[in-house]
């Protein structure tokens, strides 16, 4: 790249060669109107709101997609150029139905703030009134066509950020529409609900159910924080308002999701059901019923130091929470592990970062369903073939990833995987705890130029190893204590429970929690401080969005106070 | 110099423009220094004078005969025409009858509404028939001002009021273009 010299509205600008005009002059605090442009998308130069005048070239120009070359000159706001554009706002008012009185976006929307910055006061172009059914099929968001200009950045975003493809126009000129799949229902579409189409839209056509008129950008709070729902660890910008969570929304530019969310991140945590545990219980002639914190804490205290003990923590919360809860059973000579399996290293290759998938020439999955559990490593995966990548999925079950793998191999057949990747240039393997010995075996040739992927089933595995927590299975002790956070039990661990005094520090009503003896509250994501570590093992800081109920503690606080009891 | 003369009248509307102008508080007692409120649909004199006004302000659209008589006679009547309100400008909120024909806005208004029992849609020789569509002021007579919002401010609507005082073309543009005194 070289430095290229233009002028921009008769200011001299610098930029590099390859750069467009538009992004030539948002560095030189110029600002140009987009519509369809989004820095997160590639460019499409389709609704012609970035037009400029460039000295001696015929017409006018995209800036959006017209490089910048040395010497140009660019004119960004001459009255030509802003006639054109008010005609374009014209054509774009007047071809749907665009209600700014009644949509949840006005105040907010792209399109009405050039319509203000261009003083459009009327349009004079008559109106079709054409009729389009909203399709409200999706749980989470609702599709308007009345206010869509056609941009397409949502279509963008399905294919370019999640790979999805659901997306893309039926008809063309004036009946052109966005569709999903064959123009089925959104709800039965091939869409996995990641909300990026919502994030990019510029206007009121994606509504997000939940925050829909919850309030205007100026009256909102966004917090970023680090999303706690599986191990990636993706950046959220949480935006609440009055103490109400309103919506999730992803982290342009940052790692490692670049901004892509998957539904569990961005949307399940605000319909969550359960009830919420809101204080410490304690239970008295078999009854649990509500104690003050000092009161659960001494029984707590108590107990650990009666008889024998074990401290057994889902790994889903903090780094701190977990480095508390080690440091506590330390001190009561109590064994301390993880409910959790965890992922045993592969004995060969290279520690791979979650965006070493994006640019893999062959990757191989096996043991793992990313796209059920960690989402947004499936969306990498498909991204990666898209571009080119060979995608290898070794199992003997059903793996979503099959149906855009080049290849689907059974684990006897787990060696043509590796003659695929001979001569290829980067390989990354995906794996979980799934993986077969003989897989493992068979991929060893690969050697230590792979890059290996570990995808650990806990959500924040890498704070539970750092804090020296093993898997471990409950055991024949006088005290149980389990620190589940957000978690609730499954089956399997209730099972296991036996007779013991038990201990349960929980964010919500489970039947373990009803068993329980003593119930102490933790706080849940969105009202989190601290850390957690993610899979590239970036220890991530936890904002809170929300303040914690009245008589909720931190767990890392609480397993300190009790430290501290026990002296 | 006399006073300037103003007539307004509300057309498919729900008059909460007219509201709006009445928002300008007190400034209404320094207005009337200037101005003459002719017609309005709360005096007594309900059409614009034949021998005419300076300023003409339609708000609403025009979704029936009569509305459309109504903007043509102010049109007529008028140096100056401004549209006030999205209705005016654009026919606005009222303009969602036009995804469905005459026939079945009626019926479902008249007949198949929840609380309405042996309903029957009402034909009278006085009553004005509906048009196919409702329509923007300006789809039908020309106007020299559009004012748009949901309704327009008061602090808009005195700014193109005064702007026309000063002998000046008002020209729309940041805070009295946006609707809403925050501008959302």
């Amino acid at each position: 790249m070289s430095e290229i010299h233009l002028t921009i509205n008769g200011k001299p600008v610098v930029a590099q060669s390859g750069q467009t005009i538009l992004e030539a002059a948002k560095q030189a605090d110029i600002d140009i109107p987009v519509l369809c442009h989004h820095p997160a998308l590639a460019n499409w130069g389709a609704c012609r709101m970035c037009l400029v005048e460039v000295k001696g070239m015929r017409g006018l120009q995209t800036s959006c997609t017209c490089p910048a070359t040395e010497g140009m000159e660019v004119e960004t706001e001459t009255e030509k150029v802003v006639a054109v554009r008010k005609f374009v706002l014209e054509l774009l008012f007047s071809e749907r139905n665009h209600y700014c009185m009644y949509c949840q976006m006005s105040g907010d929307c792209e399109l009405q703030d050039l319509a203000y910055r261009y003083g459009l006061d009327h349009w004079t172009y008559p109106r079709p009134f054409e009729k389009m059914e909203v399709d409200a099929s999706r749980k989470y968001f609702i599709m308007d066509p009345n206010r869509c200009i056609l941009c397409s950045r949502c279509i963008r975003a399905c294919s370019e950020i999640a790979a999805n493809h659901t997306l893309g126009l039926r008809d063309r000129g004036a009946r052109t529409m966005v569709v999903a799949d064959l123009d089925v229902p959104f709800g039965e579409s091939t869409c996995v609900e990641c909300g990026t189409c919502l994030q990019v839209c510029p206007t009121g056509a994606l509504i997000d159910a939940k925050s829909a008129y919850g309030g205007r950008e100026k009256d909102v709070i966004h917090t970023q924080t680090t999303c706690m729902q599986c191990s990636v660890g993706c950046d959220l910008d949480v935006v609440t308002r009055y103490q109400r969570l309103l919506r999730v929304d992803g982290v342009w530019e940052s790692e490692p999701s670049g901004g892509l969310l998957c539904v569990d991140g961005r949307f399940k945590p605000l319909y969550e059901k359960r009830q919420r545990v809101t204080g410490p219980l304690v239970r008295k002639d078999g009854k649990l019923v509500a104690a003050g914190w000092n009161e659960a804490l001494g029984i707590v205290a108590e107990k650990l130091q009666s008889g024998s003990c074990q401290g057994l923590a889902y790994c889903a919360t903090t780094d701190e929470a977990l480095t508390a809860f080690a440091r506590l059973f330390a001190k009561v000579d109590g064994a301390a592990g993880r409910i959790e399996p965890q992922v045993a290293p592969l004995g060969f290759g290279q520690v791979a970062k979650v965006q070493d998938v994006l640019d893999a020439d062959v990757i191989i999955v096996t043991g793992a369903q990313p796209l059920e559990y960690q989402r947004v490593i499936g969306y990498f995966i498909h991204r990666a073939a898209d571009q080119g990548a060979q995608v290898a999925v070794i199992t003997d079950d059903e793996n979503g990833l099959s149906a855009r793998a080049a290849m689907t191999l059974t684990s006897a057949e787990a060696g043509k995987a590796v003659e695929t990747a001979a001569g290829a240039g980067k390989v990354v393997v995906v794996y979980g705890t799934e993986i077969k010995p003989e897989v493992i075996a068979a991929l060893k040739p690969l050697g230590d130029e792979a890059y290996i992927l570990a995808l650990d089933p806990a959500r924040n595995a890498q704070g539970a190893t750092a804090a020296g927590l093993q898997p471990q299975e409950p055991s024949d002790v006088d005290v149980l204590y389990f620190l589940l956070g957000e978690q609730s039990e499954d089956a399997a661990l209730l099972a296991k429970v036996n007779g013991a005094f038990k201990i349960v520090q929980a964010a919500y009503h489970s039947p373990l929690v009803d068993q329980a003896d003593v119930v102490l509250p933790t706080p849940i994501w969105v009202e989190r401080t601290g850390h957690v570590t993610n899979l590239d093992g970036s220890a991530k800081p936890l904002h809170a969005a929300l303040l914690m109920p009245e008589n909720v503690r931190d767990e890392a606080e609480a397993l300190a106070a009790l430290a501290d009891m026990i002296g | 110099m006399g006073k300037i003369k103003v007539a307004s009248q509300w057309l498919e509307s729900c008059a909460g423009c007219h509201m709006s102008f009445l928002d300008i508080d007190e400034r209404i007692v320094e207005l009337l220094k200037y101005v003459e409120l002719s017609s309005t649909p709360i005096t007594d004199l309900k059409h614009p004078p034949e021998e005419g006004v300076d300023v003409g302000i339609l708000t609403g659209g025009i979704g029936n005969e009569e509305e459309k008589a109504e903007a043509k006679l102010m049109r007529d009547r008028c140096k100056i025409l401004i549209a006030l309100g999205d209705c005016a400008v654009t026919g606005g909120i009222c303009t969602m009858r036009n995804f469905f024909d005459t026939e079945e806005v009626l019926r479902r208004g008249y007949i198949e509404t929840e609380s309405t029992v042996d309903g029957e849609i009402p034909h009278h020789e006085d009553l004005t028939p509906l048009t196919d569509r409702v329509m923007g002021v300006g789809d039908v007579v020309p106007v020299d001002i559009y004012l748009p919002g949901c309704p327009p401010s008061a602090d808009a609507i005195w700014f193109v009021l005064t702007e026309l005082l000063e002998g000046r073309m008002p020209k729309l543009e940041g805070k009295v273009l946006k609707y809403g005194s925050d501008g959302g």
